[in-house]
């Protein structure tokens, strides 16, 4: 090697002579070049999506990784771990508590989702329109989603007060009804929270399917109107069918919201009285975090995740269908 | 998009070789510098008195020794945050918590073994306060610092205008509650008052830790030694049965608990004492300051519970330094604990009107009326002495505690329940727990 080939300051003029006399070639060996060149860019997508990458791989990958090692293992962090196989697995599956807390999991995640779209559905149409004073309206019907869950939480606790000086109480007695335990009373408990839950979500729903309205033709309801349908016939073969994307997309989210609740029922009930609102999630954190068995707690969470990802998969998969 | 492939696949690989890379075992020998500033964790309210109080002792004792301690408060899931740092192997060097909380941080292999030889004012700790500081092998992992006891808070005025006498016996004391439910001890003319003040939520396994108070106070147990370190449950013996039915009788037949007991923990349960709203409660004395000031010190009264069918015994309880592994200033984490049990730390530790870290000394040098004059902690001193009695050592309590909470919030809950049914399927899961830990006896 010579010093000329070596030095830095040689190279930019070679570089242009090079190009130059590369143009000239033309024909096959500039696509030859070029299809290199594509090829050896390969990186450059996964350049741009490296930080989002390295801060999922951190902070999502990892510690799910981990939570699948720790499901078989008995964890003692300074101990060292024990491998235990499937133990984990079979303690939360044949726990009768396990059970009764995916059921109320099930029931309480199909009550908010059901009970969200309809009453998201209802203020959105009642809220539909430009008029100026309906963007205020639309606001105010939206702070529940923006207000803290811990603050929701204390608030419908006193809203939820067992006497007869309770606030819903109060207005129970008015019609004759009540005093109502509400989360106080295993019998009620569930719908309470459940009452909470839909309070919270509906609002996020109708945002989301009032935006899917303005999508359906004006056309449609104008044309049903000429044919003589009525208002709720309109809404149920016109609306109803306009919004159906809107819907699937709000279920996927309602239900995954609704696998992992776990901070309304924390905060109100703790999973009682008589554990009528123990849920997978509030169970999980006992197991794991309040009596430090962190293995069983981490078998829990990775049956969640596969229920999780069941519900996704079948969901997209009935999309898919339908589209065709 | 082979190569793309490729690169999934090193990411995912790489993912792997980290996260094996953090589950092994950790090295609980760290290399040892007496110049490392100590972490210390307390568990009290961010901000709060407990949080100064914790301060004045930590500069006390960087004062008198040299050692450096930096202190930080947290309350809400103080376990669940130890958790995190056990799992990131970086935990704190010293943790200043419940001493109901050894079982689950020594099995776990977070603490480090105590050599009382190092710690001179070992020799001075009242004898059942060292013990709570025994794990069930006999080892010393935690050291007392502050004790208590529960006696009963009364509302004072409620008493009086209705011609009441301090509660002697457990038929009083259920007079008493079910006089303050339904005469209008506060003559506002509306029946808005309750007798007792329960925190009966399963958080933190609230239900069973009050309901303690009287299980043992009728001669019940949760679980009983039987002998070579083995326990069996005994939450379906006639005395425990007689117990709960006795307990479950006071929100289910007199209904002279508050409304909303069994979905309370303690923050909103205390509410109910100083809004008037109860007007007797079993409770430690680390809420007089607080009640002092928010309902007035003239409102209410301490005496000691009344004797139930066996005795008096009240739950007693306390906070430890916990000393914890992997700490690479060894010699700080003992000289802390020495400090925070000798005469002159439990005294700072008891300053102040509501700062103090020591509820009653657990030194036996240190007498607290001399410290404080007010004759409500001689009673709390008296009722620790006399009648408080530590959850046993066992491997891991906190299971125990939660699941007998559960059936606690259960019966209180559902008043339709079967008591004896319940507490023996009680009996059987406690059984579980004690084969699970290895204490089961045969």
């Amino acid at each position: 090697m010579s010093l000329d080939q070596a030095d830095p300051a040689a190279l930019p003029a070679a570089g242009p002579a090079a190009r130059k006399t590369g143009r000239k070639d033309g024909g096959a060996a500039s696509a030859r070049r070029g299809s290199n060149r594509r090829a050896g860019r390969w990186w450059t997508p996964w350049l741009f999506l490296a930080p989002a990458l390295l801060l999922f791989l951190y902070f999502k990958f990892i510690p799910m990784a981990n939570a699948l090692t720790m499901s078989f293992q008995e964890v003692q962090p300074y101990l060292g771990n024990k491998w235990v196989g499937t133990e984990n697995y079979s303690t939360v599956l044949h726990s009768e508590g396990f059970r009764e807390a995916a059921w109320h999991t099930v029931v309480l995640a199909a009550g908010q989702t059901a009970g969200s779209m309809a009453l998201g559905l209802a203020l959105a149409l009642l809220m539909e329109g430009q008029g100026r004073r309906l963007g205020f309206v639309r606001s105010a019907a939206f702070l529940p989603v923006v207000v803290p869950i811990a603050v929701v939480a204390e608030l419908w606790r006193i809203m939820y007060h067992p006497t007869e000086d309770g606030m819903l109480n109060g207005i129970l007695g008015m019609v004759g009804l009540g005093p109502s335990g509400f989360i106080n009373d295993p019998d009620t408990s569930m719908a309470s929270i459940m009452l909470t839950g839909i309070w919270r979500g509906a609002p996020y729903d109708m945002m989301i399917i009032l935006a899917g309205l303005t999508s359906v033709d004006r056309g449609l309801y104008e044309a049903a109107k000429v044919d003589g349908a009525s208002r709720t016939q309109r809404v149920w073969h016109v609306t109803v069918p306009g919004l159906r994307s809107v819907f699937s997309i709000l279920f996927i989210l309602a239900a995954i919201r609704g696998l992992r609740v776990f901070t309304e029922v924390f905060l109100l009930t703790n999973g009682g009285p008589d554990g009528s609102t123990e849920v997978v999630m509030t169970l999980i954190y006992k197991l794991g975090l309040e009596q430090n068995r962190l293995g069983v707690g981490a078998a829990g969470a990775v049956l969640l995740f596969i229920a999780t990802l069941i519900l996704t998969i079948v969901v997209h998969l009935l999309r898919r269908r339908e589209s065709k | 998009m082979q190569r793309s492939h490729w690169v999934g696949a090193g990411f995912l690989a790489s993912a792997l070789v980290l996260t094996s890379c953090t589950s092994g075992p950790a090295g609980v020998s760290a290399e040892q510098d007496s110049k490392a500033p100590l972490e210390l964790w307390t568990r009290t309210t961010p901000g709060g008195p407990g949080e100064q109080g914790t301060l004045k002792l930590a500069a006390a004792f960087e004062k008198a020794t040299g050692f450096k301690v930096e202190v930080t408060a947290i309350f809400d899931d103080f376990e669940t945050k130890l958790q995190q740092r056990a799992a990131q192997k970086n935990l704190p060097d010293i943790v200043m918590n419940d001493v109901t909380q050894l079982g689950a941080m020594h099995s776990q292999g977070l603490l480090r073994e105590i050599d009382l030889g190092k710690i001179k004012s070992a020799e001075q700790i009242i004898g059942q306060g060292l013990d709570s500081g025994k794990s069930v092998d006999g080892k010393q992992f935690g050291l007392p610092y502050s004790a208590q006891a529960s006696a009963l808070l009364i509302r004072k005025d409620w008493r009086e205008k209705l011609k009441l006498e301090v509660p002697r016996s457990w038929d009083d004391f259920a007079a008493m509650a079910s006089a303050f439910t339904t005469e209008d001890p506060d003559g506002d003319g509306k029946n808005n008052t309750s007798g007792l003040a329960a925190p009966l939520s399963t958080k933190r396994g609230y239900a069973s830790w009050y309901f303690s108070n009287f299980l043992w106070a009728a001669g019940g147990d949760f679980i009983t030694e039987a002998g070579k370190g083995t326990y069996k449950p005994t939450m379906s013996t006639k005395e425990s049965v007689a117990a709960t039915q006795w307990f479950r009788d006071l929100g289910c037949k007199d209904k002279v608990i508050q409304p909303g007991a069994v979905t309370m923990e303690t923050p909103p349960t205390n509410e109910t004492f100083e809004a008037g709203r109860t007007g007797m409660f079993v409770v430690g004395p680390y809420l007089l300051p607080r009640f002092d000031e928010t309902l007035g010190k003239d409102k209410y009264e301490v005496v000691p519970m009344p004797k139930g069918p066996k005795d008096a015994t009240v739950l007693a309880e306390g906070a430890s330094v916990y000393l914890m592994a992997g700490s690479e200033n060894m010699a700080g984490q003992d000289s802390f604990a020495d400090f925070a049990l000798s005469a002159e730390g439990q005294k700072i530790g008891m300053q102040g009107d509501t700062g103090f870290t020591v509820q009653l000394p657990v030194n036996k040098t240190v007498d607290v009326s001399a410290v404080r004059p007010d004759p409500r902690w001689k009673t709390y001193a008296d009722v620790y002495e006399n009648s408080g009695r530590y959850a046993p050592s066992i491997p891991n309590w906190t299971p125990v505690r939660q699941t007998t909470a559960e059936t606690v919030n259960a019966l209180m809950a559902d008043c339709d329940l079967d008591v004896e049914t319940k507490l023996g399927e009680l009996d059987k899961q406690l059984a579980d727990i004690l084969k699970e830990q290895g204490i089961a006896a045969s």
